[in-house]
């Protein structure tokens, strides 16, 4: 199956099986920034943007990106700069393995609800799973970004 | 003394999705590996079909256990075979693996093959495990190397420790004004990192190169080498970062099985587990039930306390990596206090369940959930303050603790008052109609002692330095600390440190992540490296360094303990059983603190994963099965689930090497259960003793006890 749509501002045509989950096929082109954990749909590693809308890849099959806008975290971090200043200044991770997904869904939020506030942003990252931090740098992080917007 | 801190030095990487972790590695020619996976927690395997799978596209070979070493391996004890042998002893274990061109067609295949089984009868509970007539998990578990026990020990015994007099302690308790005896449960959990355990194998020649989810990658070259009988030169653990640990991953896992399907398939192979294999066959925590008998005299000193702890250590020893094949933070659970009379016996049982490893401070959680429960009841019975019971009775200044060790400082007692003065400052408002409560736990640790290390700095153009150490970072930030500490032992900016993880091939050793030891460990050996640096013959030189018990340097230093006090404050609706908790406070006794934002983040990580423990999680299991088997299941806390954290951080304290540092990672995730369970007894009056404190659970204890009231009357 030929899939044609835009991926991080670029246009790309690629070949996917039947079947083929979109985790798989952002990370086969390459762009691991996108992490997979719990495979369903809970523990949002995997959250890029599907026309604006955050997803978890791991459950949108890859053929539903036909035409469509997609953003992994390697795009975001061009596109947003002060999104990726905001992590690191809050320094919100540790591991890390779950910070492109809770950076995605920041960017999400900075889309749908700019002046989100600490309440709103807490409900909002609750889709993203961290085991490491306690989540107080993250909410931080995610605060100051919006902030300084 | 410049102390120029910055921020983490993989911030961005981390944050821009530039950071490559094992599951991120791809080498030319590789192979993908799923696992077939037994369905039965205990069967004879009475065969084994791979026809199909092998016939099946893109499948490069299917291999059973007459394929590869039949070695066992393990931390400790080798009792852990790499492909299951002749039977299954829980259901998840590893039987067969296929290995194909993608993962898909790997998963596919695994599919095809086919297990004919003949069932045996399991053993599924510890208090099973130790009966008499229990099923045998292993013929013979003494025979294994390393084994921590004799024939005659009991056929399903891992371990049995025991500190104490029994004789002591009945006199003594016979003796008492007040006595509790109360039995305490906690139920199997997960760490719950969130990057699945992987391993990418490659051989070349004689040269085995390992990437792989493993935070002691010595240890793990020395356990790859007696295994497979390789010489450990020709094995390199390769750097990187770990998407979290909490201890899961400092075993040999399936790393022993890839590098074995590299060396049969001659190509590299790569092995990511799907995350119900993390929840179903890696090695979470241990359930515990623990009986407390403790007493105190008319003034609220404890006369002895008893506790005899049983542990569910499923069916393989060889996850845990200490000689005595026990959890050391069940043996330590009196360390907060001054015990005149102790009497301890911790018993780990083999059964047909998934086999049991370490979770941040291995057994101290649920022990600590044990004693500051019972604690607290004791306190009751002597009609004393509950605060003020533990302060009567902490280890003071000079007093060996239950270690035998008389520590440079015991600041119990400071740590336990900052607790209770911060949160009755903070009264948090429970939701109307709402009984509110508030509990208070404490929980002491003793720092480790040094660790055999190594670091070397190398001088770079520009007047920058690369240290180059043996620790992978496994997400705590130790990194940062390891720059922030040169940068202020050699004089310049941390800006101009790059830390970088080497392989195995590259430093001369270390014992890897765990036991809150690195900060402590590397601090020595980053002291003498600075002062190596500045004597070295010219500015163009590395200075490499071995540090540890053996490079020479005096009498040993005094013990350092670390304590935390935590006070928790809970809402419970008395119609439901339903428990909101309001605040957690952690009192933290602290040295000084190199890398504050990560320091902080110890703590509130600890304090989340202890809420996790307290109120949600159960890796529960059903016949054999674990059936909290994915992550909507087993529910990890989430941002919007979490209660105020506050945090007092008791500074001045005497830390470890002349950086004066103190272990912080394994300190604030112990006390939270005792905490909130004491809260919710507070509010209520009824004693939640077995873990998480969930609403039904306080839904019949409420019940229960308005039943009770009724028939009196």
């Amino acid at each position: 199956m030929k899939l044609s749509f835009t991926l991080n501002g670029e246009e790309v045509e690629v070949a996917a099986e039947t079947g083929a989950l979109l985790v798989d096929l952002i990370r086969d082109l390459g762009l691991t920034g996108t992490k997979e954990a719990c495979g369903v749909g809970v523990c949002g590693l995997c959250t890029v943007l599907v026309d604006d809308l955050p997803v978890s890849s791991c459950l949108y099959l890859a053929a539903c990106v036909d035409g469509a806008d997609v953003w992994t975290v390697e795009g975001l971090a061009r596109r947003e700069p002060g999104l990726i200043q905001a992590f690191a200044e809050h320094e919100g991770m540790q591991c890390g393995i779950c910070t492109p997904g809770q950076v995605v869904a920041a960017a999400a939020l900075a889309r749908e609800n700019p002046g989100a506030t600490e309440a709103e942003i807490r409900e909002h990252q609750a889709g993203n799973l961290c085991r490491c931090t306690g989540y107080q740098t993250i909410a931080a992080s995610v605060e100051a970004y919006l902030a300084a917007r | 003394m410049p102390e120029v801190f910055r921020g983490r030095d993989d911030a961005r990487a981390k944050a821009s999705g530039a950071a490559r972790y094992v599951g991120d590695v791809s080498l030319p020619g590789m192979l993908h590996v799923a696992v077939v996976r037994s369905l039965l927690p205990h069967a004879r395997i009475a065969g084994i079909d791979t026809k199909l799978a092998e016939a099946a596209d893109g499948v490069a070979g299917v291999f059973t256990a007459a394929d590869v070493n039949p070695a066992p391996y393990g931390r400790s004890v080798r009792d852990i075979p790499i492909l299951a042998r002749g039977k299954v002893r829980f259901a998840g274990e590893r039987i067969a693996a296929v290995v194909a061109e993608s993962r898909r067609a790997a998963e596919a295949a695994a599919a095809l093959v086919e297990v004919t089984y003949e069932d045996l009868p399991a053993v599924l509970s510890a208090e099973e495990a130790i009966t008499p007539d229990a099923p045998a998990v292993h013929e013979e578990p003494w025979s294994y190397p390393r084994a921590a026990v004799r024939p005659g020990d009991g056929q399903n015994m891992q371990s049995r420790v025991v500190h104490g007099s029994p004789e002591a302690v009945e006199a003594a308790l016979a003796a008492s004004d007040h006595v509790i005896d109360g039995t305490y449960t906690t139920p199997s959990g997960h760490q719950g990192y969130l990057e699945p355990q992987a391993c990418v194998a490659a051989v070349d020649g004689s040269r085995l190169r390992i990437w792989a989810t493993n935070k002691s990658p010595y240890r793990l070259r020395s356990q790859l080498a007696e295994c497979l009988g390789l010489d450990p030169a020709s094995i390199e653990i390769q750097p990187g970062p770990l998407g979290g640990d909490f201890g899961g991953k400092g075993s040999p896992m399936d790393i022993p099985l890839c590098a074995e399907l590299a060396r049969l398939t001659g190509r590299p192979v790569k092995l990511v587990l799907r995350y119900t294999e993390d929840l179903t066959a890696t090695n979470p925590r241990h359930p515990a039930r623990i009986r407390i008998r403790a007493g105190c005299d008319a003034g609220g000193r404890l006369t002895a306390v008893e506790v005899r702890a049983l542990l569910n250590g499923g069916a393989y020893a060889g996850f845990k990596p200490l000689a005595n094949v026990s959890l050391h933070g069940v043996e330590e659970c009196t360390l907060a206090y001054h015990v005149p009379a102790l009497y301890l016996e911790t018993v780990i049982a083999y059964t047909n369940t998934v086999p049991r490893g370490h979770m941040r401070s291995p057994g101290s959680p649920q022990s600590a959930f044990a004693i500051e429960s019972a604690l607290d009841e004791l306190a009751d019975l002597a009609s004393l303050d509950r605060a003020e019971f533990r302060r009567r009775n902490l280890v003071r200044p000079g007093e060996p603790s239950v270690t035998g060790k008389v520590w440079a400082e015991a600041r119990g007692a400071p740590t336990l008052d900052a607790a209770v003065e911060q949160a009755r400052l903070s009264q948090a408002q429970a939701p109307p109609g709402w009984r509110r409560g508030t509990g208070v736990a404490v929980y002491a640790r003793e720092a480790p002692g040094m660790a055999a290390t190594s670091v070397r700095l190398i001088p770079v153009q520009g007047g920058r330095i690369r240290a180059e150490v043996p620790v992978p970072e496994t997400g705590t930030g130790s990194h940062t600390v390891i720059r922030n500490l040169l940068a202020a032992g050699l004089g310049v900016s941390a800006a101009d440190i790059d830390v970088v993880h080497v392989g195995t091939g590259d430093l001369p050793g270390d014992p890897g992540v765990g036991g809150s030891r690195v900060t402590v460990g590397m601090s020595e050996a980053l002291d003498r490296a600075a002062r190596a640096w500045r004597e070295r013959g010219g500015p163009g030189e590395p200075v490499e360094i071995r540090s540890g018990p053996d490079a020479g340097g005096g009498a040993p230093p005094p013990a350092v303990s670390s304590y935390c006090a935590q006070v928790a404050q809970v809402a419970v609706d008395l119609v439901t059983g339903q428990v909101k908790v309001l605040e957690i406070l952690s009192a933290v006794d602290v040295g000084r603190i190199v890398h504050p934002a990560g320091h902080q983040m110890q703590i509130d990580g600890g304090t989340v994963m202890g809420y996790g423990f307290a109120c949600l999680e159960d890796l529960a299991e059903d016949d054999g099965q674990v059936t909290a088997a994915n992550l909507g299941e087993f529910r990890l806390p989430v941002m919007a689930d979490i209660p105020a954290l506050r945090t007092v951080l008791v500074e001045g304290g005497q830390g470890v090497t002349s950086a004066n540092v103190k272990p912080v990672g394994e300190l604030t995730n112990v006390p939270v259960a005792a905490a909130i369970a004491n809260a919710v007894a507070d509010a209520t009056g009824c004693r939640i003793r077995d873990l998480p404190v969930t609403a039904e659970k306080v839904y019949w204890a409420l019940r229960d006890r308005a039943e009770a009231e009724r028939r009196q009357k």
